[in-house]
């Protein structure tokens, strides 16, 4: 059983990622918070009992369904025009090279007159603008894999699809993003 | 040797994009730690008010727990898990198997009402009123199998 302290550091620890999450999705702050709060919550009164190492896996899976929840509740009361079903993004990427976006973002000279013309708040504003453009989909997949950093068989497991779809919907964000940045000359 | 050189590509690519993913990770988790102070903090009152949902359920699950142990748990030295569990199933058996044993005791006595009362009639002389009842004169009248 996760003791007050744990679940408190954990809660710390995950928070503000968890409310990023929950924003990229829902794209408005006041509902992320709830959407948050509600997971939190959800994860102390029905889940005290489970050890702390379970805790991360099972906090991503309320907070996926909280976030599903939010939107059938939007949805219900036709306040929210969203295509949410459309989660699979047309494959657009073509024969985009990962590695030439990895070579010109490693420090060349583009790389720093790019960096010298916008600010770093900027380009983290524009980065984390990318992320959350990307399809539900790929999105809930790089953030739970990569930021989450949970493994190909978790994300599968929270995400509710075979861990074939992860790395396809993993693959896919990353591409785009690494297409996206590269177009506005920016190296994460 | 075609094959393994596929498999060592695929590797290699999906290398490339871990890396290009967790470095854009780290700039995620730096616009997150650069949260708003009104969000950060709303977050904490989030975070605070699930704590004290946990205490609350942790104090409700002991309390019941103590009482499981002090009805029936401490007869069996106390121990948690299946223990206690067994505990709190033992009164709802006790429970159904008290209302079965009620339900043959009623039928048992409504039996032998009913036999008390047939072999009073058996036993008995018959009225000679019976012989003016039209259905008994019909009963007599049919052949018996």
């Amino acid at each position: 059983m996760a003791s007050d302290k744990e679940l408190s550091d954990f809660l710390k620890s995950v928070e503000k990622r968890a409310f990023k999450r929950a924003a990229y999705a829902v794209r408005d702050d006041d509902a992320a918070l709830d959407i948050v709060q509600d997971s939190m919550i959800r994860l102390a009164e029905k889940y005290i009992d489970r050890p702390a190492a379970e805790l991360p896996l099972l906090f991503q899976r309320i907070l996926s369904n909280a976030t599903m929840d939010w939107f059938r509740r939007q949805k219900v009361r036709n306040a929210h025009v969203r295509n949410f079903s459309d989660f699979e993004s047309t494959d657009e990427d073509g024969d985009f090279n990962i590695l030439e976006a990895l070579e010109a973002l490693d420090g060349s000279s583009r790389t720093e007159s790019a960096a010298d013309s916008v600010s770093r708040a900027q380009i983290l504003l524009i980065i984390e603008q990318e992320v959350s453009q990307l399809p539900g989909r790929q999105r809930e997949a790089f953030v739970l894999r990569y930021w989450e950093e949970l493994d190909v068989a978790e994300t599968a497991q929270v995400m509710g699809c075979s861990e074939g779809s992860v790395k396809t919907h993993c693959s896919r964000a990353v591409h785009a993003l690494a297409k996206a940045l590269k177009a506005k000359g920016i190296a994460p | 040797m075609k094959n393994s050189n596929i498999t060592l590509n695929a590797s290699g690519r999906e290398a490339r994009e871990a890396r290009f993913a967790y470095r854009i990770a780290a700039r995620l988790n730096q616009r997150a730690d650069a949260l708003d102070g009104d969000i950060s903090e709303r977050l904490r009152f989030a975070r605070e008010k699930a704590l004290e949902c946990a205490r609350s359920a942790r104090t409700a699950e002991s309390r019941s727990v103590v009482g499981i142990n002090a009805s029936g748990g401490a007869l069996l030295g106390g121990s948690t898990g299946w223990w206690v569990k067994l505990a709190s199933v033992l009164p709802l058996l006790a429970l159904a198997a008290g209302l079965l044993l009620i339900q043959h005791m009623h039928q048992t006595a409504q039996i032998s009402v009913a036999a008390e009362i047939d072999a009073e009639l058996l036993a008995d002389d018959l009225p000679p009123a019976a012989y003016s009842d039209a259905g008994f004169v019909e009963f007599l009248k049919t052949p018996r199998e």
